[in-house]
């Protein structure tokens, strides 16, 4: 009676543990995708993921002969658009696309002396001040200059109040980050082609080629000893082979995509052989025997058949290689550096959404908001991928092997 | 060095090490063409590996060493100069457990041809519907030859390997236990299919059920600790056997 007494008094000790200790896991991973969805949805939208983040900056000033319009304006004007009739331009309060408070040009009239205004810059050539401009400071010949973080209102106030105007200094929208998912998209494609042929072969070779003994068991625990290296050490290899190794061969001046690809391809490499040699493994020798028997080589029946049966194991690495150099950001600070540019080339140097994320989050003061609606981008950006990978494994599956996976 | 063979093949003091371990000792016997030999004996006794010496399997197992020599089509088949892939190709095998490839069964039987570099789509399909029929298969799969194997049952894979063998018509086939994993009826016909392909095939079978040795049998080899303690007609080894240990064995008595 006791024992049985004991039994279950141990048995329910074990089944708590169990239960505690996955509540408090998924209660923890609930936790982090609140707070990042909490934190990221208001700056979540299409602009930000289309737009540039590189803004244009002008300064500019008025023609010498331009007359004030007192256009009255047909639109509607809505709550928080404040419009000077004198100057024919709307202006609004509202935040960018990084959550910024700017003052934003809603509406321009037609005959508005500010349409077309001189750029003070080298050629003073005309510009046009469109909508969704954003309008930094006005100065005026007699009169406090008008700052953005006064808001819109007080902008307004002050054009009524004057006649002319001595400097305008506006800019164009910035603050999208096209130009990091478009890299971080590269980089994922040009990893991927330097990292999986290396890989999937080494692990042929191990698996398949390798003679049993000591060398092979040394390179064997060798190669998972790299898998916990810090990343950053990877990075430092990059900057100190990879950088050098791209500017000498192609026209890149610094840290550039190509050398970004290759070290996060040689981060990637001990994660890729490990997965493919297990998934070589559990292939049963019966293949490779019954191959053997029909007179196929050695070579034909391991890249026709033991290599094919491995494509789901493979598939598995992909993803897990995918999900890495998305989230990789620490070499990469190295080997490819923090710029974040709109243009993309390969030998150029925009950089990661992962670092994107770094640079953000470095700014005085951080962005936690738009960072976190980095990551939901991210997030999403991992789903789909897995998401492709799965149907275009499945449909290679189905018509190879007849198999339904 | 070339040698003469009247049957199959004409084994001559064959000798197998694994590392140190004796498996087979001087070996000598001939195998008929165009029959069935049974090959008999305990587990452990090295009728498997006698089976895998003669297309060379063994090649495959680290630290086995053979001596002696197999003659087979005039040539001894370990002589330096013997390419193996050739032999293999003229001497198939079916394994013990039936081992489809994860393929369609249409590419399972094409493999073994494709593998010589036959890629005439036509040529394929014919050889494959050949192998098929001749595998008493064609039947119950032809209209799913895109499907996969592994679909099959386990009589049925167990055809589908015989054919994938015979698709690349060898002269000898060899059977590892090929129906011990298999249910009676599933059995009954891979035994059928035997008897219809010792006309056109040489087959040596290993077996551990003596009814089956007696049933599809012409020769049968008793071994026992590696050797061959009675070679002869299934018939005379079964009703007459000249060894006490032979008769000791098909009796029931031990193994």
């Amino acid at each position: 009676m006791s024992k049985n007494k004991r039994r279950k008094f141990n048995d329910f000790i074990l089944n708590s543990i169990t239960y505690l200790s996955s509540t408090v896991s998924l209660i923890t991973l609930l936790g982090i995708l609140i707070f990042i969805f909490g934190q990221g949805y208001k700056l979540l939208n299409v602009d930000l993921i289309v737009e540039n983040f590189e803004s244009q900056g002008y300064v500019a000033d008025l023609y010498d002969n331009v007359r004030l319009c007192n256009c009255e304006t047909t639109i509607d004007i809505e709550d928080g658009t404040y419009y000077s009739s004198k100057w024919g331009i709307a202006l609004t309060d509202t935040t960018d696309l990084l959550g910024k408070n700017v003052v934003m040009v809603e509406y321009v009239h037609p005959k508005s002396p500010l349409l077309n205004v001189r750029d003070k810059g080298i050629g003073n050539d005309p510009i046009e001040l469109r909508d969704e401009y954003h309008i930094i400071r006005i100065a005026f010949d007699a009169y406090p200059t008008a700052l953005s973080r006064y808001g819109a209102e007080n902008m307004i106030n002050y054009l009524d109040a004057n006649d002319s105007i001595r400097e305008i200094e506006f800019q164009t929208e910035g603050g999208g980050i096209r130009g990091s998912i478009i890299t971080t998209l590269y980089l994922i494609v040009l990893t991927l082609l330097f990292a999986l042929p290396i890989g999937i072969a080494a692990a042929i070779y191990l698996n398949e080629y390798a003679p049993i003994n000591k060398f092979t068991k040394i390179m064997r625990s060798l190669i998972e000893t790299l898998t916990g290296v810090p990343s950053i050490i990877y990075g430092l290899m990059g900057l100190a082979v990879f950088v050098p190794l791209t500017v000498k061969l192609t026209n890149a001046t610094g840290g550039n995509l190509l050398s970004g690809a290759m070290t996060l391809a040689v981060i990637l490499l001990p994660v890729i052989i490990r997965t493919t040699e297990e998934s070589l493994k559990v292939i049963p020798d019966d293949y490779r025997q019954a191959s053997l028997a029909l007179g196929a080589s050695k070579t034909q029946t391991t890249f026709q058949i033991v290599l094919p049966s491995a494509v789901p194991g493979i598939m598995t690495a992909t993803l897990l290689a995918i999900g890495r150099i998305i989230g990789e950001s620490a070499a990469l600070v190295f080997a490819i550096g923090t710029a974040i540019k709109d243009t993309v080339s390969l030998t150029g140097k925009s950089t990661s959404l992962a670092v994107h994320i770094w640079a953000m989050m470095t700014d005085e003061p951080a962005n936690i908001e738009l960072s976190a609606t980095i990551a939901i981008i991210i997030m999403l950006i991992v789903v789909i991928l897995n998401i492709l990978i799965k149907i275009i494994s499945g449909r290679y599956m189905k018509r190879k092997m007849g198999l339904n996976i | 060095m070339k040698c003469l063979v009247e049957g199959a093949f004409s084994i001559e003091k064959l000798t197998l090490f694994y590392g140190n371990k004796l498996a087979l000792s001087n070996i000598n016997i001939d195998i008929n063409k165009k029959q069935v030999t049974a090959l008999i004996g305990p587990s452990g006794c090295g009728k498997s590996t006698f089976l895998r010496t003669l297309n060379r399997m063994n090649d495959l197992i680290p630290n086995c060493k053979v001596d002696g020599s197999i003659c087979y089509a005039g040539e001894n088949i370990y002589d330096e100069q013997s390419d193996v892939i050739d032999l293999r190709r003229r001497i198939g095998m079916v394994f013990q457990k039936p081992n489809p490839f994860p393929m369609s069964i249409y590419e399972n039987v094409a493999y073994g041809l494709k593998c010589q570099g036959i890629k005439d789509k036509t040529v394929l399909q014919q050889a494959v519907k050949k192998a098929l029929v001749d595998a008493a298969l064609y039947e119950e799969v032809k209209d799913r030859l895109k499907e996969s194997a592994l679909s099959l049952s386990g009589g049925q894979q167990q055809r589908l390997c015989i054919a994938r063998a015979i698709a690349m018509s060898p002269d000898v086939i060899l059977m590892d236990e090929p129906t011990s994993a298999l249910d009676p009826i599933a059995t009954a016909k891979i035994e059928e299919l035997i008897n219809d392909l010792k006309k056109d095939y040489t087959i040596i079978i290993v077996t551990h059920n003596m009814q089956q040795a007696l049933r599809i049998s012409d020769y049968t080899a008793f071994f026992l600790m590696g050797e061959i303690i009675e070679y002869g007609p299934t018939g005379e080894l079964f009703s007459h056997p000249k060894n006490p240990k032979t008769e000791d064995y098909i009796t029931g008595r031990f193994g």
